[in-house]
């Protein structure tokens, strides 16, 4: 049934389609967003690891939604949860744990700055970093950011302070800066996309420790469920459909997007008619959409022409390692290992960029320390173990009372993931989910230099957390991905034989597409990229608002 | 709710486990490997299974028959056995397992689970003429031992990571799923003693309930 015609259709509530839907509706335009997860409201945000983290609650089951992985074009398809990321309301802003970088000058040209990367597609943006600086101005205003900018070797330009003050921290983090400043490094308060002081109405974290894998019941983090989408809904020209899943974006005959099929609450499906289509569902899930899309105009799905949505997949490079301290055997000497305070809020970017290639590589990217997830659950399934390997009975339950003993500090990797020609998304022929869709099929093909830098920035962070005279420090890994930061499948650039997207995220082939989420990145950069989509999203939105009003 | 047992005996499905390392809360999900829900599965014809059983408490069981649930209790409590701190009974594990299963969106999980408990009751008999629940310690860790070191792909590696998990998950979870009781697993893992905010969710929270109402993805 076909529904009556919107100025702006946007697919997705996130990062990317809630600034979106913001901007157009304070303009005037009539929008409609469709969200294919459920509106949770603050009360259903509850401290219960079974419901928020091991079930449905935020990622689909994959034997419901199923993305399919495999390691190479030779490997085998394996059904995953891998690269999902929230389906509510909020999308992956709301299970996030806000770690709200910008991305650096650098990586705006890498490819000028590395020249030709041999077996990487790397590509610079059509965009510099001073274009996209004021909407990370307002991307930062209008989500709520507390941090604190220092002065250090790779410290992005800034035109004001953080609109919050930083949030407290645990005293570790004085000792990482003292271990940071005798070897010469420099230590940054990482700034979060959490609220440390009353803000526009919301209320500031109660530093409750269960933050990165939960919503926030006081809606102190600022997920776009509780900032940009109350906005959006309060100038009475947004209307949000939860429970809405798009399956396909039609076009007319001279090839312009002109609606949006999708399946509604109830399973019935749906047509809804716009002037303009905004696709934000994530760079895996839009790239799906895409592919899905298939016409006479576009038979190899919409805006492919050129081949090459889906392509240039990027994930972001992960490695970690974990420090054990045994607070019965050091809590008198070090009082602070019986501070509960939960955030310690410390990055080093001494590494973000090497003068030379003498380490395999030049660009490196972002440590991000932290204490472990307090789950349970999730802490003793890793006590457990895997496989052969695997402890149970007493042996388990050792280790599970030398955990109730320990603090365990940690630090992530965020490193680049250099695009790949083996790095792409397709859409399965075989595999559909519970709605009848063919599902993504997910390629991942890492390149030698990613690895060699992920590594090194492993090692860099073990000589800091070895200075802190930990009992035990164990490396997790050096050549993971971290699936939830997705970017580069709808490339943009200014030639459209090699991109997808213009420079205003416009669809090369279909004048009135665009695509917001992290598709557009030509190159993931070395820190989360959840304010990075953000800020472009203020920035396409600020070109397409004029653009409308002619 | 009528029970529905697969006849796909052959455990040979890998589970999955992703962890989302970024979330840090891990986001762990246990299921079967080739079950296409896009295409319809051809349901068994119902089998009499028996009746559903009671636990020696005398609280009725869901999925579990009698004889079922004393083949979980005594795998669970192998797994997380009493020592100088609470086991998995002491939480009633086998009760968060025998509950769990019959979550809708789990049904995958529930077919490899009571595959799995029958597979071990049947290697049970072959090697001590016994049923599981009955022999010593020893040899139940015997029988798991050997479980655990099958092939990674194996039904049997498969089984006991769920039941590893499951137990896990008894034990840690909220206590109103019907395991962790009196909070022991919290009190073994130290999760009370962190944090300046409750970190449990409040008296009176139904996780169950949750899991139906708010879990659901249409």
């Amino acid at each position: 049934m076909s529904l009556p015609e919107v100025d702006v259709c946007i697919i997705g509530s996130g990062a990317g389609g809630a600034p979106m839907a913001l901007e157009l509706g304070r303009a005037g335009f009539k929008v409609v967003v469709l969200e294919k997860g459920r509106h949770y409201r603050p009360q259903d945000f509850i401290h219960d690891e079974i419901l928020n983290s091991r079930r449905n609650f935020f990622m689909p089951l994959p034997w419901d939604e199923p993305h399919l992985v495999r390691q190479g074009a030779k490997g085998r398809y394996e059904r995953s949860t891998a690269a999902w990321t929230a389906n509510c309301v909020g999308g992956g802003t709301v299970h996030m744990s806000g770690f709200f970088y910008r991305l650096k000058p650098v990586d705006f040209r890498l490819r000028s700055t590395l020249g030709a990367v041999p077996g990487s597609t790397v590509a610079d943006w059509p965009i510099s970093y001073e274009e996209l600086a004021p909407f990370y101005d307002r991307a930062e205003a209008e989500l709520g950011v507390s941090g604190e900018a220092v002065p250090h070797p790779f410290a992005e330009p800034r035109a004001a302070p953080y609109p919050l003050p930083a949030l407290d921290v645990h005293p570790v983090a004085g000792e990482i800066d003292k271990a940071c400043k005798a070897m010469g490094w420099h230590s940054l308060p990482t700034a979060r996309g959490i609220i440390s002081r009353p803000y526009r109405g919301r209320a500031p974290c109660s530093y409750c420790a269960l933050c990165g894998s939960y919503g926030c019941e006081t809606g102190a983090k600022s997920g776009t469920d509780a900032s940009l989408i109350p906005a959006a809904l309060a100038t009475g020209n947004v209307e949000l459909r939860p429970g809405c899943m798009a399956r396909t974006v039609e076009v007319d005959k001279q090839g312009r997007a002109k609606s949006v099929v999708y399946l509604d609450d109830k399973g019935v499906a749906r047509e809804q008619p716009a002037k303009v289509v905004v696709v934000s569902c994530t760079a895996v899930e839009s790239a799906r959409l895409l592919l899905n899309s298939t016409s006479g105009r576009f038979p190899r799905g919409l805006a492919n022409g050129s081949g090459l949505v889906g392509r240039n997949l990027i994930f972001s490079s992960f490695g970690e390692s974990q420090a054990t301290f045994r607070v019965s055997k050091h809590g008198e000497a070090r009082p602070w290992l019986k501070d509960p305070a939960p955030f310690v809020n410390r990055s080093v970017q001494d590494f973000y960029l090497l003068p030379d290639a003498r380490y395999g590589f030049r660009k490196g990217g972002t440590l991000g320390f932290m204490w472990t997830h307090p789950n349970p659950i999730h802490a003793a399934v890793g006590l457990a173990g895997k496989g052969a390997t695997a402890v149970f009975g007493k042996a388990l339950k050792d280790k599970m009372r030398d955990y109730r003993d320990s603090r365990i500090l940690q630090f992530e990797v965020y490193a680049e993931y250099l695009p790949t020609p083996g790095s792409y998304v397709s859409v399965s022929d075989q595999v559909k989910d519970k709605y009848g869709i063919p599902v993504a099929a997910i390629t991942v093909e890492r390149h030698p230099m990613d690895l060699a830098a992920t590594r090194f920035l492993v090692e860099r962070g073990e000589e800091i957390l070895l200075r802190l005279d930990p009992d035990d420090v164990r490396r997790g890994t050096t050549s993971g991905e971290t699936t939830i930061l997705q970017h580069g499948t709808c490339r943009f650039g200014n030639d459209p034989a090699a991109s997808v997207l213009d420079k205003h995220c416009r669809a090369h082939e279909v004048p009135n597409l665009y695509v917001v989420d992290g598709s557009f990145m030509p190159t993931g950069g070395s820190v989360p990229s959840t304010l990075t989509i953000a800020a472009n999203s203020f920035r396409v939105a600020h070109h397409l608002v004029r653009a409308l009003k002619g | 709710m009528p029970r529905t047992r697969s006849p796909r005996g052959r455990l040979s499905r890998r589970s999955f486990i992703q962890r989302a390392s970024f979330l840090g809360g891990g986001v762990v999900l246990l299921g079967p490997a080739a079950c296409k829900r896009s295409e319809e599965k051809p349901k068994p014809p119902p089998t009499d299974t028996g009746p559903l059983g009671a636990t020696a408490g005398g609280q009725a069981l869901r999925t579990f028959s009698t004889f079922e649930y004393a083949v979980v209790a005594a795998a669970t409590e192998r797994i997380l056995p009493r020592d100088e701190d609470p086991g998995a009974l002491d939480a009633d594990v086998p009760v968060y397992i025998d509950r769990i299963l019959q979550t809708p969106e789990m049904e995958p999980v529930r077919d490899d689970f009571m595959g799995g408990v029958a597979a071990l009751e049947r290697r049970a008999q072959r090697t001590f003429q016994k049923g599981f629940a009955a022999l010593t310690p020893a040899q139940q860790d015997e029988l798991l031992t050997l479980f655990k070191d099958s092939p990674p792909r194996s039904g049997e590696a498969h089984f006991f990571e769920l039941l590893t998990v499951m137990t896990l998950e008894g034990f840690l979870g909220d206590p109103s799923y019907g395991g962790n009781q009196g909070k022991v697993g919290w009190r073994l893992m130290g999760f009370d003693t962190v944090g300046t905010v409750a970190m449990a969710p409040p008296e009176g929270h139904d996780g169950p309930k949750c899991l139906r109402t708010c879990g659901v993805h249409k």
